[in-house]
């Protein structure tokens, strides 16, 4: 299919944005869970139906365009079971509304200590592959998982045409989670940080066994799914959370190195940042400037960060989600053009910190992407 | 090296050894449980100067219920005097409970005994702990999602219906702050697992 020209334009300011060529703040949206609510579609039907979820969520984002233009999205426009994606990301069970919640709950990611003592060892003999066939069956049903991939097989290319058809690129196409994430997810977060203090050089060891396969997964799902970019995850390991000896062994070297893969293949890196990384943001200047982009929650210090960091990297947030929730439109315009004020438009998508919740009122998603396009 | 700087550094395997050697050497318990509870003290300083992060604060925590489980024991009925009784959970639909496991370390290095109702915890397993406690007459509720912000009003409303009007409420975690506390009819808020146990006294 032909895309449209206003697409091929949307594209060139992605572009433009990360190398700070942008004539204004580029907005961005995010939001998975957002949409139902606000079109009537009930949760539990929202995440099972693949199908209904992209329309569904597309039609909201169309509403949205009609009040200012949605330049691009984070991370895709769904038509994919949530679930499957999040196991994939952290090894971690995730209840579904419907299923084992009430039909209009949100989905819960469930940590338990999957990972067994013994599945350290096996990471480090085996690998990725082998402690992903280990565990995988312990979280998520291979039948559901089965059926996932034969709906990416036989819609994929259908649902990448009709976000087209929408008119909206996407800066990312793929969620990559470096070891310490993975780990993380399957150990249980209280368990994995008592292993980084208690058996430290057997959890690097087992990280450095799954990275390989963790970086050939990344490369090779961002291409199929013909993204410009992938997400590399920063959740557990954010500054706030971990010592500065845990991060500087366990988590940078592995995001530094997913970063400049990606870049090596012509792919944008996005950090994905929740929490707060104020106290190891400059480490960002080790990557070749104006070639990636932090995506912050808002615990991180944008204006601070840009003081250090200059225009090295484009920055993509940050709304607090818990404003969109609950504050007023007023309040969350004003966030908007505070933040504008101080840390520029240049480099900048305007978009929700870490995902717009579930409970996200629309007028308040639909005042940040006002402000931001207004903003001069 | 004292046991409790040796709790300050995060040195698990070397406090252990250092009780274990007090004990035998014929230390009294309570003097050792003492010394216990000013490393943690120290650590909740560190953690508030921005010295220590999240993952240091579970470190503590878990050497000092490794060392409370060998001390208790042995403090006999004197170790069950506390300075009182808390009441603590997650409230019912959120599951984070890292915060709030934090807070429950530190009330116990502050010498509070915690009844720990869990996590995604129903109003009724509130309001039924307190009436099997009638001696907590504080409420300690942790949560981290707005989408939460009505089960902390519903658990609030929830204990003043069941008449125990004399219990004071403080609430926390990642999102919560006045705003929260005028929303749900909690008495107060603390931002810190530290300010928990200052809080608490406080309302003592
Ligand atoms: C780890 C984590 C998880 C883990 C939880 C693991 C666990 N065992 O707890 C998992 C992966 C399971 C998880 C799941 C979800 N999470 Co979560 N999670 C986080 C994360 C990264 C860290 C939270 C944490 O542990 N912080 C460290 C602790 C120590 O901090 P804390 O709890 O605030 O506690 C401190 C103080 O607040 C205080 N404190 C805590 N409680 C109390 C109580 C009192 C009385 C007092 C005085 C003090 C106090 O003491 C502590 C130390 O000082 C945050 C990111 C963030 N920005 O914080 C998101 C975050 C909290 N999660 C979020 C979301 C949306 C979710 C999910 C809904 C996602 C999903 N759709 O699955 C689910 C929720 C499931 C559910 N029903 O609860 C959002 C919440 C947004 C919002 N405000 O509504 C956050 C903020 C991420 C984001 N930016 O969007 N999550």
């Amino acid at each position: 299919m032909i895309p449209d020209q206003l697409f091929l334009d949307r594209v060139e300011r992605i572009k433009r944005t990360i190398a700070f060529e942008n004539d204004r703040a580029t907005t961005c949206y995010t939001g998975v869970a957002t949409p139902a609510e606000h079109m009537g579609v009930k949760m539990a039907d929202f995440v099972s139906n693949s199908d209904l979820n992209l329309d569904t969520t597309l039609a909201y984002i169309n509403e949205l365009n009609e009040i200012a233009p949605i330049d691009c999205l984070n991370i895709g426009a769904g038509g994919n079971k949530i679930n499957v994606i999040l196991t994939m990301i952290w090894l971690s069970k995730v209840k579904m509304p419907g299923r084992e919640l009430p039909e209009n709950s949100l989905w819960q990611i469930e940590e338990k200590k999957v990972l067994k003592d013994e599945d350290y060892d096996l990471a480090i003999e085996q690998g990725y592959d082998a402690l992903v066939q280990k565990i995988l069956p312990q979280v998520l049903d291979m039948g559901e998982l089965q059926e996932f991939m034969e709906y990416a097989q036989k819609n994929g290319q259908k649902n990448a045409e009709k976000v087209i058809a929408n008119i909206y690129p996407s800066v990312n196409s793929n969620n990559a989670s470096p070891p310490f994430e993975i780990l993380c997810g399957a150990r249980s977060m209280s368990q994995f940080f008592m292993d980084c203090y208690k058996i430290p050089d057997k959890v690097k060891a087992a990280q450095d066994a799954i990275f390989p396969g963790v970086l050939e997964n990344m490369v090779a799902t961002t291409r199929q799914t013909n993204g410009m970019g992938s997400w590399v995850g920063g959740w557990r390991g954010a500054s706030a959370l971990v010592s500065p000896k845990i991060w500087d062994e366990l988590v940078w070297p592995y995001m530094y190195k997913m970063g400049m893969t990606l870049l090596e293949n012509g792919i944008t890196p996005t950090f994905h940042l929740d929490q707060n990384w104020d106290r190891d943001i400059e480490r960002f200047l080790e990557l070749p400037e104006k070639k990636f982009i932090l995506n912050t929650d808002s615990m991180t210090d944008l204006r601070r960060a840009r003081k250090l960091l200059g225009e090295h990297a484009a920055f993509m947030g940050d709304v607090p989600p818990q404003l969109l929730a609950t504050g007023t439109p007023q309040q969350v315009t004003d966030y908007v053009n505070r933040l504008l004020d101080d840390i520029g438009t240049k480099g900048v998508f305007i978009t929700a910190g870490c995902d717009a919740p579930g409970n996200a009122k629309f007028e308040n998603m639909a005042a940040m992407f006002k402000a931001a396009y207004e903003y001069n | 090296m004292s046991i409790a700087e040796m709790l300050a550094n995060l040195e698990d395997e070397a406090v252990m050894a250092e009780v274990k050697k007090q004990i035998s050497d014929g230390v009294e318990p309570m003097k050792i449980f003492e010394a216990c509870q000013e490393g943690m003290n120290i650590v909740g300083k560190k953690f508030q100067d921005g010295e220590y992060f999240v993952s240091d604060l579970m470190m503590s925590s878990a050497i000092f219920k490794d060392v409370s489980d060998v001390i208790k024991p042995l403090l006999g009925t004197e170790g069950e005097a506390t300075i009182g009784k808390v009441v603590l959970g997650t409230v019912e639909g959120d599951i984070h409970d890292i915060g709030k496991d934090l807070v429950h370390a530190m009330l116990s290095a502050g010498n509070f005994e915690v009844i720990d109702v869990g996590i995604d915890a129903p109003v009724d397993s509130f309001v039924n702990a307190l009436k099997e406690n009638p001696d907590a007459k504080v409420l300690a509720l942790s949560c981290l999602l707005t989408t939460c912000y009505d089960s902390l009003k519903a658990t609030v409303e929830a204990v003043k219906e069941a008449g125990l009007t004399d219990v004071k409420i403080i609430i926390g975690g990642g999102p919560v702050d006045q705003s929260v506390v005028d929303f749900s009819g909690a008495d107060t808020y603390g931002e810190t697992a530290q300010d928990a146990v200052f809080i608490a006294k406080e309302l003592m």
